[in-house]
């Protein structure tokens, strides 16, 4: 038996250009999805209100990158607290009759100790968030050299 | 194998690639990228949900079938990071809509800001409906 990641549904109308398609534009959008979920425990943002979120390690620091797309920086808020960083962000939508918002949300456990909780920064561009957050001296990995005699 | 071929003609034909692969060369795995769409008083709203995308990255083309949209990240994996965990992926997003010609093309308007491509569709003058005078 294998493990099979839950494939978060695709937020999509029925069909995309409503009543001049082909009869079989539900059938062709069902193959599509089918398709789709086989790929859909690796694929980025199928759903828009999921929030991926890489983690990454240097030897300073540790860093974290989140796909926010379409949200002002104003709106993204980060917090540490009790190991857990979390991310909130507001997405508003504005079109012509109507103004939505959705909200956003992740959090990702962030060892403590192991972090300089005052010196976290972090930097939107393109509709990713990356949080830097620096090592602690020592969580670093040490080098000890040992003089043989 | 020929006689089998010959009893089955599907088997002599090879996949067709999609348009806007041929275009590019570029046979890698794409994602579908998460996308909304909706029906405004003389057209449509496209947004396409790109996050990582920059201008130089995009490619958006309207003919008078489908819509395609091929967006690569920019950003690369720094050589000193090591990867914890991934959640998201490194695959160039592609999407295509068909729009049967019910769009008008010189007046399709697109931008794209902070990984979110908004694309402004008008309807093609000959399928808005029109009043038709009876005399």
């Amino acid at each position: 038996m294998t493990l099979v990641r839950y494939a978060y549904p695709n937020i999509r109308p029925l069909n995309t250009f409503a009543r001049t398609l082909s009869p079989w534009a539900g059938l062709e959008s069902e193959i599509d999805r089918l398709f789709q979920s086989t790929r859909g425990g690796v694929a980025g943002a199928t759903a828009t209100r999921r929030v991926p979120v890489d983690l990454y390690e240097d030897k300073d620091n540790t860093y974290v990158r989140a796909e926010l797309p379409g949200v002002n920086r104003e709106d993204i808020n980060i917090e540490l607290v009790d190991g857990y960083l979390s991310i909130a962000a507001t997405r508003k939508n504005k079109t012509a009759d109507r103004e939505e918002s959705v909200s956003l949300t992740r959090s990702v456990s962030v060892p403590d100790a192991a972090v300089q909780a005052d010196k976290i920064t972090a930097a939107y561009e393109n509709g990713i968030l990356t949080v830097t957050l620096p090592k602690r001296e020592e969580a670093k990995p040490r080098k000890v050299t040992v003089a043989v005699k | 194998m020929s006689l089998i071929s010959s009893i089955i003609p599907a088997l002599n034909r090879t996949a067709a690639p999609t348009t806007a692969k041929l275009a590019t060369g570029d046979f890698a795995p794409t994602i579908k990228p998460a996308y909304e769409l909706s029906e405004t008083a003389d057209g449509f709203a496209l947004t396409v949900y790109l996050p990582g995308v920059e201008h130089a990255g995009l490619e958006f083309k309207a003919d008078a079938e489908n819509l395609s949209v091929i967006a690569r990240r920019t950003w690369k994996t720094p050589a000193a990071w090591t990867s914890l965990y991934r959640e998201s992926d490194t695959a160039s997003y592609e999407l295509t809509l068909s729009h049967e010609n019910i769009v008008d093309l010189d007046k399709v308007q697109a931008e794209l800001r902070d990984g979110v491509l908004r694309v402004a569709l008008v309807k093609s003058e000959s399928v808005k409906p029109r009043q038709i005078k009876v005399t």
